[in-house]
């Protein structure tokens, strides 16, 4: 039933050349969730994120501070050893300092036609905030128009808006269905369609998600759902580690990832000026720690996902390096483990020592299961 | 009489122990792990049914645990070693409440709760600094056998300060420390306290709460014992069996579903 998400997941390149060629239109890949992909869908733009391939590598060294974190870096590996040469161009908004430098670098060692730089505001509690981003918008709108050589129309506006809210209504309808005594889909299947939405022409992905869901609420996979758990921290597309936890007896019910819930969480509210309607939802989107300051918005939010989903424990991760997470997480773990939700702390990097991380999370599972470990 | 065993398959060794009816250990046994990891998860056992005078067949339950516990191919289940060695602990010491253990390549601390349930847990990430690794790299520099690291450490009087963090990197430093013509075993108290340094910043993580109780392969060496306490402040509790702790935690598991099965089945309990 996933087979056509994760064959997209998997093989993002393969899809963005074949679309590429079967459309004639351009690749932007984007660094960070803060980019505003409605406006290049407007413009018949395909925005894809820039994920790493989890491989050791050797390419990135004198380009990026070795405490960066290694997301950042399997980022830049990836254009440097012309993965994504297919790219017509790059762009960022402003999140962290790793990843900014994963872009300036990619900018200057592998050019492309087009890149741009998009100063998304990181104190978005302030009011200053929206009309602040807006006027970056219509700034970045115009370029858009001037690349790609399309005039933007509000028209083209509401349909991607549209296109894009459906988007992530139908992942929320697929998330409804987790929350189910026997979730009728894997943390890892949920986690390769949102990263497959990321890579693919949403209108595609759409049609694919109504397929999915017809089936969803009847499907049995057979397996036992164990330990519900959630998953919480900085970016992560670690299928494998997903897959692990999963086979331990557990199964992630919901999430708190970019490369989940943070990415589609929030719909665009429709407003006269459209720009204005795009920048609030980027303004009140479920935050990234980089932006959750000086409330800790996230907090409250990460609770309400633990309650609704019925989550019995939470794996809170974070990138190795990532100062905005590191910041959060013994907030985060307290807030848990006062709500009566255990915890595990693991630090990622681009690979992840399965072996040593699978006796933490059995150990994990085992504090759900003490007293009857032989049931 | 029914029997129940552990087989705990460490990085380093394999501990092997087998308990009675009234959890009492009836023997125990252990080998080198070694590049063959069935073999010695086997040889351990054989070792203590040979101890115990039993046959196979005597043992009803056995647990592996251990970073090699999937390859305890003749054990009925797997448990890992951070609830064995709580539940060990628990039952060595019942007062028991924070439990560190130290092994050939991971140091793990582990709060419990009375009961021997594991309520917390960290270990060391990513580097074997703190655990029993760093001995061995202060053992082949100093050409001294691991046994003998802890009593050579003992006669130290004026520590030196190990400042690296890096197991690797720990041998160079203890050479360099040989090369200014340090005391040997000044040097070796001052790599026991950069251990016990170690290890009590991942105590901290997990919270301190007394008892503490010191179990894995280094527990038998004196000086790293003295070195904790100094560090913490307080007695760890340290057995003659802190070695076998973790097969001891299996082996009371395995006795427990032995018990369990016998006993009717409690209301609401779920088959599965």
């Amino acid at each position: 039933m996933f087979e056509q998400l994760r064959e997209w997941e998997r093989n993002r390149h393969d899809y963005a050349k074949a679309w590429k060629q079967r459309t004639g239109g351009k690749v932007l890949g984007y660094f960070c969730t803060y980019v505003p992909e409605e406006i290049l869908h407007a413009a018949g733009v395909l925005p894809v994120r820039i994920l790493g391939s989890h491989e050791p590598q050797d390419v990135t060294e004198p380009h990026i501070f070795g405490m960066y974190c290694p997301f950042c870096r399997d980022c830049l590996a990836q254009g440097l050893k012309g993965r994504y040469d297919y790219l017509d161009g790059i762009m960022i908004a402003q999140s962290c300092l790793h990843i900014r430098q994963a872009y300036t670098s990619w900018e200057k060692h592998r050019p492309r036609e087009f890149s741009y730089y998009l100063p998304m505001p990181n104190h978005v509690q302030s009011l200053r905030a929206l009309p602040y981003l807006t006027g970056e918008l219509v700034q970045f709108k115009a370029a858009v128009e001037e690349w790609t050589g399309k005039t933007i129309a509000n028209a083209d506006l509401d349909k991607a808006i549209e296109v894009y809210n459906e988007n992530r209504r139908l992942m929320h309808a697929v998330y409804e269905l987790r929350k189910g005594e026997e979730p009728p889909l894997t943390g890892e299947e949920a986690m390769e369609m949102v990263i497959a939405s990321q890579m693919t022409d949403k209108t595609e992905h759409n049609e694919e998600l109504r397929k999915v869901l017809a089936g969803l609420p009847t499907r049995k996979d057979g397996r036992d759902t164990g330990v519900r758990l959630m998953i919480i921290g900085s970016e992560d597309d670690d299928t494998e580690f997903i897959n692990m936890v999963e086979s331990c007896g557990a199964t992630f019910v919901v999430d708190e990832h970019c490369t989940g819930t943070r990415y589609f969480w929030n719909e665009v509210e429709p407003r006269h000026d459209r720009l204005e309607a795009i920048a609030a939802r980027y303004i009140d989107r479920v935050p990234c720690p980089s932006k959750d300051w000086v409330e800790r918005t996230r907090i409250q939010h990460i609770l309400e996902l633990a309650r609704e989903w019925k989550v019995d424990g939470a794996i809170v991760m974070q990138q190795k390096f990532c100062d905005p997470h590191e910041l959060d997480t013994p907030a985060i773990r307290k807030a848990l483990e006062d709500a009566g939700i255990k915890t595990l702390f693991l630090e990622f990097d681009v690979t992840v020592p399965i072996g040593q991380f699978k006796v933490r999370v059995e150990a994990f599972l085992e504090m759900f299961a003490e007293e009857d470990l032989f049931d | 009489m029914a029997y129940a065993a552990g087989v705990d398959v460490g990085s380093t060794q394999t501990k092997a122990v087998i308990v009675g009816e009234a959890r009492q250990i009836v023997s125990r046994a252990l080998v080198e792990t070694g590049a063959n990891v069935i073999r010695a998860a086997e040889k351990a056992f054989e070792e203590a049914l040979h101890a115990g005078d039993l046959r196979e067949e005597e043992v009803e339950y056995v647990v592996g645990t251990g970073y090699g516990r999937y390859k305890v191919t003749f054990g009925n289940t797997q448990i890992t070693e951070i609830s064995c060695h709580g539940r060990g602990a628990v039952h060595m010491f019942p007062g028991t409440r924070t439990v560190v253990d130290m092994g050939g390549q991971d140091t793990k601390a582990i709060r419990v709760s009375y009961t021997g349930e594991i309520v917390d847990f960290c270990m060391n990430d990513k580097c074997a600094a703190g655990t029993g690794r760093f001995l061995g790299a202060a053992s082949s520099a100093l050409g001294i056998p691991i046994d003998g690291l802890g009593p050579t450490a003992l006669r130290g009087e004026r520590p030196v300060k190990i400042s690296t963090t890096c197991t690797v990197f720990a041998e160079s430093e203890v050479l360099s420390w040989l090369g200014k013509g340090k005391k040997i075993e000044d040097i070796l108290l001052g790599v026991h306290q950069s251990i016990a340094a170690r290890s009590a910043g991942l105590l901290r993580r997990v919270g301190i709460e007394e008892e503490v109780t010191f179990t894995g392969g280094v527990a038998r060496n004196m000086a790293m014992v003295d070195t904790l306490n100094d560090r913490l402040g307080l007695k760890v509790n340290v057995s003659e069996e802190s070695h076998f702790m973790g097969a001891l935690g299996a082996a009371l598991f395995a006795l427990d579903h032995i018990l369990a099965s016998r006993a009717p089945a409690k209301s609401g309990e779920h088959a599965s």
